[in-house]
């Protein structure tokens, strides 16, 4: 039987935790496209970083497996963003609630993508457990977003966060099925 | 919970923006490299007070407003001419590292706003960059909404006329790029209008009705979905 391929998107910024984010609930180990972090700015926040996309994969059935893509965070490779938004049916952004540098990134995302693939989405307001996070309410507001958007809290590391924010992802996705 | 961060990044109009949105009582410390930390005092998201410190520290010593009145030897009275008077140094920072404590300060009850933020959002607005704009306003297919209360926060931005005439425009179905075609005005000012406007809470994004689903999506699928990963 042919599998039928149901994706999810994970966008975000630089080093928001989109990698760890899918690593945490894939059942395969993540298929990574990574290199070397170069730029200043950005080689001091890790070592590698993702160049085309990650991916994760969860089987549902025989016939159906859920794969989570894992977008790259810097502007420069947004095209990917295109590539990756074509057939989606959900969308999660990632945002380090420690950095607000990296707010401005993602809402950049969530126009280019509410602007040419407006499926449901979800915002996981990333690495809650470090200090200097600043509330989920004020990265909604720092967002542009309204009250209708989750903005959910979460430690990309636990699996009971990860696996909340895509159970929030799919009750937005129930709305319009 | 934090609200702190770089100026050369997070300017003032996104710190307003975060500040009124819930009307927020506290103190924003901007610290800068000489050692002149400035204090400004927010009451629901209004600034009532500004005063420069050599130590940062000292901002915290003090927990009732009128005490910190009668140290800096400011009458009550006064307190519109010396804000008129500091507005213009703390909205020309454009370096320091920000942060903002909630609540801490104790103000007198009878003490009410004496400029709108909303006003400030919209001047300094007028002044962002290219480069700024586009933090907000990336994308030419983006469509904006009007509030429901954005005639009485329209009334306290004091909008110009080319700022009415963009408003105007907004209707929940044009484009940016519309916008900038009706209006027949150039990208820059447009895009700075946008960025005003929604961080004062004019405009906001256009509430979808619909959303695209790139999938053949059944219920009973769905459910499988979200067993599985329960389970997991």
């Amino acid at each position: 039987m042919t599998e039928k391929k149901i994706k999810i998107v994970v966008a975000g910024p630089y080093a928001a935790g989109k990698t760890q984010f899918i690593n945490t609930i894939s059942e395969i180990e993540t298929v990574k496209t990574e290199a070397r972090t170069t730029k200043p700015g950005e080689k001091e926040k890790k070592d590698h970083t993702t160049v085309a996309m990650d991916f994760g994969r969860i089987k549902i059935d025989d016939e159906h497996t859920l794969y989570l893509f894992g977008t790259p965070g810097q502007s420069r490779f947004d095209f990917m963003w295109d590539i990756l938004g074509k057939g989606m049916v959900g969308l999660v952004v990632l945002v380090d609630s420690t950095d607000p540098a990296t707010f401005h990134e993602a809402r950049r995302i969530i126009n280019f993508f509410e602007a040419r693939y407006p499926a449901p989405f979800v915002v996981g307001a990333n690495k809650q457990d470090l200090k200097g996070a600043w509330s989920p309410e004020d990265i909604r507001t720092a967002l542009d977003l309204g009250e209708e958007i989750k903005v959910i809290p979460l430690v990309a590391t636990d699996k009971e966060n990860v696996k909340r924010v895509l159970l929030e992802l799919l009750e937005e996705i129930s709305k319009y099925i | 919970m934090a609200i702190a961060g770089d100026l050369r990044i997070f300017n003032f109009v996104d710190i307003f923006q975060v500040l009124l949105k819930d009307k927020k009582d506290g103190i924003l410390v901007i610290e800068q490299d000489n050692n002149n930390n400035i204090a400004v005092y927010f009451k629901e998201g209004n600034i009532v007070y500004i005063r420069e410190v050599k130590k940062v520290f000292y901002i915290y010593l003090d927990v009732d407003f009128e005490v910190v009145l009668k140290k800096e030897g400011v009458d009550k009275s006064e307190l519109y001419n010396v804000l008129v008077a500091r507005l213009p140094k703390l909205l020309s920072l454009k370096e320091g590292k920000f942060s903002f404590t909630s609540g801490f300060i104790k103000y007198p009850p009878d003490l009410k706003p004496l400029i709108p933020i909303e006003k400030l959002i919209m001047y300094l607005a007028r002044q962002l960059t290219e480069e700024e704009v586009e933090r907000k306003i990336s994308d030419l297919n983006l469509v904006f909404e009007k509030t429901p209360n954005y005639e009485n926060i329209a009334k306290k931005a004091y909008l110009v006329d080319h700022e009415k005439r963009i408003l105007h425009a907004i209707d929940g179905k044009n484009k940016v790029a519309d916008i900038i075609n009706i209006t027949k005005l150039d990208e820059l000012t447009v895009k700075r209008t946008l960025y005003g406007f929604l961080a004062c809470g004019i405009i906001q994004r256009e509430k979808k009705k619909e959303r695209k689903i790139g999938f053949d999506l059944t219920r009973n699928l769905l459910n499988k979905i979200i067993s599985k990963i329960k389970g997991l």
